[in-house]
């Protein structure tokens, strides 16, 4: 999204940030740590003056950035101090904060067919109901080995017709449950990615050799 | 690869594939943890089965069920945190918010679909046309016979279309994007192209005027036993019941990236029919995916059979009245 200026909402699918750095260590020194998490299968790397660009082509579910397609990194001192600065976009979380208005789509699209039907089928609900009555089924009943062992028995099918409301064919219910879980499932997405990528890059940054794996 | 020989099949030979009980891995820890990830699969199998047997009426209801299945994936994705069966299949952030669309696109957008044209809606059109009353004798079993006869028939169903769709090119083009998952977890089940997930839910055991309460027993089964197949947890699953029952461990090496392998252990829940028809690899495999592990994202699951299609057919009339265009390469189907 370079020259679009959107400060506040591209806080959705963006994620900046810092890590301390060892300030005795160059750019190139840096870039060199932090290597092996950036170089995976589909990852292509760019050096641009004292930054460093990567973008993802279809990563790898078990990439450790396959959330972030995209990303610059650069150093910055200040003082005897020196930061990796990060500033990532990631597709991902930019579906992700989209897609409950999908769900909550699915969720009128529901409301609006069971109003069409109930409009087109009023006019031939009664012959419907005459048709219904006709047939009543049958009680069923229970084998001996369950009535021994103390199953409930079946309920009379004639009971249930009457409490049977008609709320119509679809349910809008799913739609706003899944709207509500992936407004969640976003929510801790974007807790958790950046503070994973902090907790990588640091790893891999301070240069130990076990670290990265276990926090990788 | 020299792969391993299994019946007249070599399999294995393209990618690593475990094959045989005695080389798959066991759980690692002490007996705690032994007993529970051994013990697991049946007690729960067991419980499931005696809530849904004595449960009075009012409970016996299809929102208990979506109710309990909620909480039960819960519990199994921390089970895959707990013990996963390999740290390549580990859940990301990532593949979980995808694999929930694909669950959420198939409890909206698919349900209305199949409220008009799924197996429901076939079989009360047919349903007048025979005299299905002879049948009625089938409603008069034990719960547990009824609910095991669901079961298989559903299953016995899910195992031809299954097969049909590795063996026959327009069908494997809708089941083509779920071979793209490249690890196993509860929720990949839901993972695929809609077509096919429209074909695979198709069932006749709606047939049959079964009692409600011996369908919500068949969805126990179903909840406890292959819902393992996409799971990534280590068991020692017992003897019995992997002679019986589909496993996590064939799954896995129906979606090995061995193309011989794919072509085995097509059922959901009873393996036994694999046995039956001469499909069953015992094993297990962790290199999963097609085109050697390519994810495939959920813009290209929704149109690949579209597109896939589109193109062979143009591809074969390009073949068989000529045009001179450039014929792209088919894609191979791993059936």
């Amino acid at each position: 999204m370079q020259g679009l200026k959107l400060p506040f909402i591209d806080n959705i699918w963006r994620v900046r940030g810092e890590v301390p750095i060892d300030p005795s260590l160059t750019a190139d020194e840096a870039f060199a740590r932090i290597d092996p998490l950036l170089r995976t299968p589909g990852t292509t790397i760019v050096r641009e003056g004292g930054a460093l660009a990567y973008a993802k082509h279809n990563p790898a579910a078990q990439d450790k950035l396959a959330t972030f397609t995209r990303g610059r990194m650069w150093i910055e001192r200040a003082g005897a101090g020196a930061v990796l600065r990060f500033d990532l976009f990631s597709h991902a979380l930019l579906l992700c904060f989209l897609a409950p208005l999908l769900f909550l789509g699915f969720a009128q699209a529901a409301i609006l067919i069971n109003g069409w039907e109930a409009a087109s089928t009023e006019t031939s609900e009664t012959a419907a109901a005459k048709k219904e009555d006709e047939k009543p089924k049958a009680v069923k009943t229970l084998h001996p080995v369950d009535e021994f062992l103390g199953a409930p028995a079946p309920d009379d099918p004639k009971k249930k017709k009457e409490e049977k409301k008609d709320e119509g064919r679809h349910s809008p219910d799913e739609g706003y449950v899944m709207a509500g879980l992936f407004a969640l499932i976003y929510l801790a997405g974007r807790w958790l990615e950046p503070f994973l990528v902090r907790r990588r890059l640091r790893a891999f940054l301070a240069g130990s050799s076990t670290v990265p794996a276990a926090a990788a | 690869m020299a792969g391993v020989r299994v019946g007249k099949r070599i399999i294995g030979a393209d990618a690593p594939v475990i094959v045989g009980w005695e080389n798959i891995g066991k759980v690692e820890g002490g007996p705690i943890k032994q007993f529970v990830f051994t013990w697991f699969q049946p007690a729960m199998l067991l419980l499931a089965i005696g809530f849904w047997y004595y449960a009075p009426n009012w409970l016996a209801v299809a929102s208990t069920a979506i109710a309990i299945r909620l909480g039960w994936t819960i519990l199994l994705l921390a089970l895959e945190w707990v013990n996963p069966r390999y740290e390549s299949w580990q859940l990301t952030w990532k593949e979980f918010a995808t694999d929930a669309f694909y669950v959420a696109l198939g409890l909206t957008f698919l349900r209305m679909v199949d409220s008009y044209i799924g197996d429901g809606v076939i079989i009360e059109a047919v349903q007048g046309a025979f005299d299905w009353e002879k049948f009625s004798w089938f409603t008069g079993l034990p719960l547990l016979v009824q609910a095991v006869l669901i079961s298989m028939i559903f299953d016995f169903g899910q195992y031809w279309m299954h097969r049909g769709m590795h063996n026959w090119y327009p069908l494997w083009l809708t089941h083509a994007p779920h071979h793209y998952i490249t690890q196993l977890n509860i929720n990949k089940g839901a993972v695929g192209n809609p077509v096919e997930l429209f074909l695979i839910g198709l069932g006749i055991g709606g047939l049959f005027d079964f009692l409600p309460r011996a369908f919500l027993l068949a969805g126990a089964i179903g909840m406890t036993v292959s819902v393992y197949q996409h799971i990534n947890v280590r068991f020692n699953t017992p003897r019995w019941w992997r002679f019986i029952f589909n496993t996590v461990e064939h799954h896995s090496v129906h979606h090995s990236q061995d193309y011989e392998a794919t072509r085995s252990n097509y059922s959901g829940t009873w393996i036994i029919w694999d046995r039956m028809f001469g499909t069953c690899v015992d094993g297990e495999a962790e290199v999963l995916g097609m085109e050697g592990g390519r994810r495939m994202h959920i813009g290209e699951t929704m149109i690949f059979p579209f597109r896939e299609g589109w193109r062979s057919t143009r591809a074969a009339l390009a073949r068989r009245f000529g045009g001179g265009a450039a014929v792209p390469a088919r894609l191979e189907p791993a059936e």
